[in-house]
């Protein structure tokens, strides 16, 4: 799929937010600046998150809680997602360095973690859903979906 | 009273001693261990190494900051300690290890927040610190924020970065132009020679009447303008104006949002804070906008912007004064840990 902003790259994200149910590991593939984290933004405000999902590229691992309750409008009543991990591995440069993060250990079946920079280091969690933004023009990203 | 503060947040161990009577202190001990030299032949900070490394430095460092202070734990009154925001595995270094110490020497133990501890970092050094209420502008790899600062332990966020902070921003670009980590004060330096004309960058955010703050849209538009130029890419010209150009939307942004801070809360003091507070033409441009105001303006000493104890003890000695202690017990790291 072809978008042409950052709200069309976002509803996309919304829609795959829908067809979540917990426990899945999203990987999101992408030169700097593709967009990643705007993915990332648009599937938390669909799946009911009110903070704010910011870059995690210095904090590395950020958590959101995700509201028992989606918001209105958003057609999306998963209450079986509680959480929302946010991981950026953009700064790791070696396997070791991923054990101190203890990834595997977040992954539940109430939580939806997704990895932004997942072959910075080699990441022993198969995913489940792989997010590929590409560059097309200053506005423009094919993103492709794919699921295992 | 007399405190002993410990940091581990991200890529420094350090450790302080301070003694204060009212509002007279006095730094006794600052000690900074810098792990960017490993992190540099990573090319990132990296929570592993970081937090082996705290681990491996920070009790002989202890020792030697009761040396350099020339006191024992007898003569301290309190143990303040670096709680969070941070990198997880680094923080929890810092925080164990305050809590065995304030366990151990029946201390009172003070939890600071690494922000607020940024924000101390003007009353270090001075004789005329910050007057309440003061706006503070923090700037670093992890954060961009404005906050209002109406007494001592008193904070309120009135805007922050809704994506990228500026000194990530500021690696991102070096990144894309081929310098080494941490890149942000390479960029500095190619912007001197730079025309910060040169190139229109975006400046998010100016049109909305908030306090917040964008650099995401900016490090794109940066990556689209050396791909449109992949010619000149070795170009030291045009590095330099990339670089000064990239600046000057960085600072732009920055100084009018901290103008429209000022005019909302009529501060009587803006305090510099984070990482980036050592870049000069942020200070420079700060502190034209204070005379402008009529506002003074606090930067930190060069020594002190960037991660260090010596702002711990500050914030930890404040807070001691209010009696903000917490049981060894129940502390634990918090890497999320907020500044109100
Ligand atoms: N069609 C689009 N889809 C997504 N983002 C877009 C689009 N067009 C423009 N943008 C802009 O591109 C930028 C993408 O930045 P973002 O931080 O989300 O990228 P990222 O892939 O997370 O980068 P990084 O590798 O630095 O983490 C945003 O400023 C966004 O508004
Ligand atoms: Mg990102």
């Amino acid at each position: 799929m072809i978008t042409h902003n950052a709200a069309e790259t976002q509803a996309i994200a919304a829609d795959l937010a829908r067809t979540l149910h917990g426990g899945e590991v999203i990987a999101l593939i992408g030169d700097l600046g593709a967009g990643k984290t705007t993915f990332v933004q648009g599937l938390a405000l669909a799946l009911g998150v009110t903070d704010r999902v910011k870059s995690p590229t210095f904090s590395v691992m950020n958590e959101y809680r995700v509201p028992d309750r989606a918001r209105p409008g958003h057609g999306v009543v998963i209450n079986s997602i509680k959480r929302l991990i946010h991981v950026d591995l953009y700064r790791l440069q070696t396997d070791a360095e991923l054990s101190a993060l203890s990834l595997a250990d977040e992954r539940r079946a109430d939580t939806i973690l997704l990895i932004e920079w997942p072959n910075a280091v080699s990441v022993d969690l198969a995913p489940d859903i792989t997010v590929t933004i590409e560059h097309q023009g200053e506005d423009e990203r094919e993103i492709t979906i794919a699921t295992k | 009273m007399r405190i002993l503060a410990i940091e581990s947040s991200c890529d420094e161990t350090a450790v302080a001693i301070l003694s204060g009577q009212g509002d007279v202190l006095t730094l006794e001990s600052s000690l900074v261990r810098s792990q960017i030299d490993i992190h540099q032949a990573y090319g990132g900070v990296v929570p592993e190494v970081a937090a082996r490394e705290h681990l491996a430095y920070l009790f002989p460092m202890i020792t030697q900051a009761l040396v350099e202070a020339k006191v024992s734990a007898d003569d301290l009154d309190a143990i303040a300690v670096t709680a969070g925001p941070g990198l997880a595995p680094a923080l929890r270094v810092g925080v164990e290890a305050a809590k065995a110490l304030a366990w151990a020497w029946h201390k009172p133990l003070v939890p600071v927040c690494h922000l607020e501890g940024h924000i101390y970092a003007s009353w270090l050094e001075t004789i005329t610190p910050p007057q309440f209420p003061a706006l503070a502008l923090i700037v670093s790899g992890g954060h961009t924020e404005l906050v209002l600062m109406r007494g001592h332990g008193s904070f309120e966020r009135l805007g922050e970065t809704i994506d990228d902070a500026a000194g990530e921003a500021f690696d991102k670009v070096a990144k894309m132009l081929g310098l080494p980590y941490p890149g942000g004060p390479q960029v500095e330096q190619l912007a001197k020679q730079g025309d910060a004309t040169a190139f229109d960058f975006p400046r998010a955010m100016l049109d909305k009447p908030n306090l917040d703050f964008s650099f995401a849209g900016l490090k794109t538009s940066v990556l689209y303008k050396l791909r449109a130029n992949e010619e000149s890419l070795n170009d030291a010209k045009f590095r330099s104006d990339i670089a000064a150009s990239f600046q000057e939307a960085v600072i732009d942004v920055l100084i009018k949002k901290t103008a429209r801070a000022i005019a909302e809360y009529s501060p009587k003091s803006i305090i510099l804070a984070g990482g980036v507070a050592a870049n000069l033409s942020l200070r420079t441009n700060l502190q034209a906008l204070g005379v402008t105001h009529n506002v003074d303006v606090h930067v930190p000493p060069f020594a002190y912007a960037l991660d260090n104890a010596a702002m711990i003890a500050v914030a930890g000695y404040y807070r001691a004064l209010a009696q903000n202690f917490v049981s060894p017990l129940t502390l634990s790291a918090n890497p999320n840990l907020d500044i109100v």
